[in-house]
């Protein structure tokens, strides 16, 4: 039929323009076997939709100090699991544990982020299937493993 | 910085884009209005189309088909409009280097131009073809020109959060 | 299997790990999802503003449901499919959402209403004029079908 090889083509046309980069659930982005536990000051604090960062500088042993983004949900799905704005703050210390990006760039998901203040937030989705997934918004935070 | 760029962060920055940009409720709701509205705008006009291919309605005149689908993709297309705008205003400096995005600008573009020739040659005699079995070539053309870009549209707005 | 297995079950399958694993088909299934979502919707409604007798006026209303349905039935058969592949890619998620529970109840609830009382809705409008219970159809079906794409966006939302 004329019009599903009009759509067809249309669809194949822009196939080409989708990039490498795709994300969505937390396996296809994320990495379950590459968990990193992040301490240091934040940088800068991107509180927007549709998803949210906040950066961190993180120093290694030898004090090299690398920035990492930590990518979370809108900040209507934050807000839902406790978190505010103010929450995180430029010059913030925190400690976020999660897992790296499957690519391998400084990109993490905040599962379990520590605050400033010492309050812990979950950053998951129910039935994300990442670690600290029980199918509730608030984490099972004692299976999270901090890694190095 | 050239001034479309500067004109971009200057939105970006404003009190009503970060707002958008910042809220819980706001933008999931323009979002889903502007997504939504796909329905009024290609799904409709998908409608005209089929029956300029000679798919559906033949036993319906085109410009009655016309007359009664065009409404609807005019309101759909201000919905697509005023929520895309608003969208547009949260996350312009983002979106001004965005690919997908231009390449979503330029398929609007094209996409109008499509009917604004339709109608101001073929469609201008629909009087004589309008019942007709098999509909002349310029108006098949349309129509599938029209399916192929308004998918490219949705096809190209999709993709700009692959972009980011 | 339970109903948690079910979904697991998509999930571990071979077109779950490919949708996964895959840069391109997430993107690609979603695109298709949504460009059905477009036609489904469109001639689901000029199909209820006939029976509404808003437009359209004077032509055989159970015509316009024949030929328009086939979109809707082509569009809803190529939604199911992309949504299946689509659901395989976060089936955790999907299970505990209160959203996607919502959307396939709705979903449930439009194509049931869709093929038995909407249906002889129409053929009992004719050319006519329409009568209060097919108003009320069409107006159930819009209803259903917006719930439906609603919950839709609620999934990703939430």
């Amino acid at each position: 039929m004329k019009t599903t090889l009009a759509v067809l083509l249309a669809l194949g046309i822009s196939m080409t323009a989708v990039p490498a980069y795709a994300h969505h659930s937390f396996a296809a982005e994320f990495d379950a076997t590459k968990p990193v536990k992040l301490v240091g000051k934040i940088t800068r604090v991107e509180w927007s939709n549709p998803h949210t960062y906040f950066y961190v500088d993180v120093a290694d042993a030898k004090g090299k100090v690398t920035n990492w983004s930590i990518e979370g949900p809108s900040p209507g799905a934050l807000s839902r699991r406790g978190w505010k704005k103010d929450d995180l703050k430029v010059g913030d210390h925190v400690t976020v544990v999660g897992y790296r990006a499957k690519d391998g760039s400084n990109l993490a998901d905040g599962r379990l982020v520590t605050l400033a203040d010492g309050r812990t937030l979950y950053g998951g989705s129910p039935g994300d299937g990442g670690p600290g997934d029980n199918g509730t918004d608030q984490g099972d935070l004692s299976g999270i493993n901090p890694g190095k | 910085m050239p001034v479309l760029q500067h004109l971009c962060q200057l939105l970006y920055d404003s009190q009503i884009g970060t707002a958008i940009r910042e809220s819980n409720v706001t933008f999931p709701v323009i979002e889903s209005a502007h997504v939504l509205s796909i329905t009024l705008v290609f799904g409709t006009i998908a409608v005209l189309d089929l029956r300029l291919l000679g798919l559906v309605l033949r036993a319906i005149p085109v410009n009655k088909v016309a007359r009664s689908v065009l409404p609807l993709t005019w309101t759909g297309f201000a919905v697509s409009l005023v929520t895309g705008f608003l969208l547009f205003w949260a996350e312009a400096a983002k979106v001004y280097w965005n690919p997908a995005f231009r390449a979503k600008l330029v398929l609007l573009a094209l996409v109008g131009l499509n009917p604004l020739i339709f109608h101001t040659t073929i469609y201008r005699r629909v009087e004589e073809w309008g019942h007709l079995r098999v509909l002349p070539w310029r108006a098949r053309a349309a129509a599938v020109a029209s399916l192929m870009l308004w998918s490219g549209v949705i096809i190209a707005g999709r993709a700009i959060a692959y972009f980011t | 299997m339970s109903l948690h297995g079910w979904f697991m079950a998509l999930a571990h399958s071979p077109l779950g790990h490919a949708m996964q694993t895959s840069k391109w088909d997430f993107a690609v299934v979603e695109m298709v999802h949504l460009l059905a979502l477009a036609l489904l919707g469109g001639s689901v409604l000029v199909i209820d503003l006939r029976l509404l007798g808003v437009i359209l006026k004077g032509e055989l209303a159970w015509e316009i449901g024949r030929d328009l349905g086939r979109v809707v039935t082509g569009s809803l058969v190529v939604m199911v499919l992309s949504g299946i592949a689509l659901l395989s890619e976060e089936a955790g998620k999907c299970y505990y959402s209160p959203a996607f529970r919502w959307k396939m109840a709705l979903l449930a609830g439009a194509v049931l209403f869709y093929f038995t009382l909407h249906r002889s809705a129409l053929q009992q409008t004719g050319r006519g004029r329409p009568t209060t219970w097919a108003k009320m159809a069409a107006i159930i079906s819009l209803a259903l079908w917006l719930g439906v794409g609603i919950a839709g966006r609620a999934i990703g939302l939430l």
